[in-house]
This record gives C-alpha cells, structure tokens and sequence, in this order.
C-alpha cells in the first residue's frame, strides 16, 4: 500500500525526528511535522507507541469543542416542522370553523338563517324530552298504585 | 442519508402532532351520519363553530334532521350504540323495543365537554335528529340548558 504523506516526511526522515523528539532536541516546527506525520492513518506499527504519546498531547492541548453541528441541524429541521405544522393546524382549524347549513342538498351561509335551523333541531330534542317528562309528571303515584292494583284484578277475574 | 432519515423522524413528529389536533368528533361514529346524509334531500344539516346561539356557549354544534328515512334512523342507532361505550347515558326512551331518544354525555377530549342528542318522532311525520355538541361548559350544564328553554 502505498503511503500519502503530507509535509514529504519520509520514514528515515520521520525515524530521525522521532530520535531528536525524544532527546529533546526537536524545534517547534519539527515536532508540529512529526504530528502530522502520526496523525496519518495506515502507519506502520512501530509508530504506534508515538502516535499514541502524540495523540494524548493532542487531547490535552485541544479541549474537545461542543461540536454544534447536529444540534443546529435538528434545531432547523425542528423550526422547519413546526412551521409546517402550524400551517397545517392553521389550515384545518380554517377549515372546520365554519357556519352553515344544508337544506335538501342547497348549503346556506347566511348566519341567522343557520342560526334558525340550529335553533329548530334543538327544540326538536328538548320539545320530545318534555313530553316524556311530562308524561312521567302527569303519571301521578296514585295512578301507578291503580294501574297495578287493575293488573291483579283483572288476573283474579 | 442521513439527513433524509432525519426529516422523516421529524415529519412523523409533526403528523403525530396534527394528529392529535384534530377535531374530538373524528373518532365518533356519528361523524359519518353527517358525512353520509348531509347534503340529501329530505335532510337539514347544521354547522356552528363558536357561534353564540341564544344564550348557548357552543364551541361546535352540529345537527342533522332527516325525514321519512327508517334506514337512516337504524344507521345512526347502530352509530350511537358503538359511541355509546366509555359515553353516560344521561336519558333513554324506547318504544317497542328501539330506542327513540337518546342523549349521551361522552368523556372530555381536549378540554371539551361533549354531548350527542339523539330523538325520533313518529307523528305527523318520522322525523330523526342527531346534534352533537361540544362546549367548554360542562355537558350537565348545556343540557340543563337545552331542557330548560324549551
């Protein structure tokens, strides 16, 4: 495989550096050179030990930032969905508050004329229920005491 | 890809939460009457959104009243008696056997007390009417009311 290297640090050039990074002789440029070299990947495995030393340091020196990349990226998909949302809620709240009313198949729109045809099926309930309770009203106990008084009469006959 | 899978997980959100913004009547069976026979001959469908009527604080009324038709009046039976569960069955009156008044009270949806009113009348003429209501007053109240201003 053959290797990409930045910098054109070769091994013998990256074994030496190494050699004067350990002595302790290596300049800032140097040792900026032998990170780059480490940080490549497919590097032989005697590396390991300095990529390993260099990749601590590397830690150390570059506290991990809050990578606000996704968090953006959800935060405008989210703004995005409640917009459609709202448009959504929007259009079928429009679309459900309405007035009118059907009369043999013709739609009427104009408010009191509806008002009128709710108005005439509400009394079409309540008048029947008031018949019923009337009905109960006017069945008196004494009657109910009759009625079944009547049903043994006409049993014993 | 990855950015695909994210609009759809956040468009599923946004259907669950439309979803849960629709109308407290959608589930009801009844929905389909109006549905059904809505615009026929024969028939008087009404449709009030916050509209004061007469004193009445309805946050949606909806009536039907239809002539002359048994098999309407058997279909909106059948409808009640499936809405019926979880409902309170506030007053019911049978004649020969099939229920001709019927008024539930059902459970809250939404901050919403909501009631069905369901009658038949027989003389002069078969007469069926279906309401359903929905009110931020409580159901006892609205119907207190209905049955007082008559």
């Amino acid at each position: 495989m053959k290797l990409k290297r930045r910098h054109n640090l070769s091994f013998e050039e990256a074994d030496a550096l190494i050699e004067k990074y350990y002595d302790g002789l290596t300049s800032g440029e140097e040792e900026k050179h032998l990170h780059e070299f480490l940080a490549q990947r497919g590097l032989p495995e005697r590396y390991k030990a300095e990529q390993a030393i260099f990749g601590y340091f590397e830690r150390k020196k570059h506290k991990p930032a809050l990578n606000m990349k996704p968090v953006l990226n959800w935060a405008s998909g989210i703004a995005a969905m409640l917009v459609i949302a709202a448009g959504l809620h929007f259009y079928t709240t429009a679309n459900t508050k309405s007035n009118y009313a059907y009369v043999n198949g013709v739609k009427i729109t104009k408010l009191s004329e509806v008002k009128s045809k709710a108005l005439m099926s509400l009394n079409e309930v309540s008048a029947t229920n008031n018949e019923v309770e009337q009905c109960f009203q006017n069945m008196t106990a004494n009657d109910v005491v009759q009625q079944q008084l009547d049903i043994f009469a006409t049993s014993e006959k | 890809m990855k950015r695909t899978k994210q609009f759809l997980v956040l468009l599923i959100l946004c259907c669950l939460g439309v979803s849960v913004g629709v109308s407290a009547q959608d589930n009801l069976q009844i929905r389909k009457v109006f549905e059904k026979y809505g615009d026929r001959k024969g028939v008087t469908m009404v449709e009030l959104s916050d509209e004061a009527l007469e004193g009445y604080d309805f946050s949606l009324f909806k009536s039907i009243t239809i002539n002359n038709d048994s098999q309407a009046a058997d279909f909106i039976r059948a409808c009640l008696a499936q809405d019926e569960s979880g409902a309170k069955k506030v007053k019911q009156v049978v004649s020969n056997g099939i229920p001709t008044s019927i008024f539930l009270q059902l459970p809250p949806k939404h901050q919403l007390f909501r009631l069905i009113l369901f009658n038949e009348t027989f003389k002069p003429e078969q007469k069926t009417t279906l309401i359903y209501i929905e009110s931020k007053k409580d159901s006892e109240d609205v119907l207190k009311l209905i049955l007082k201003k008559k």
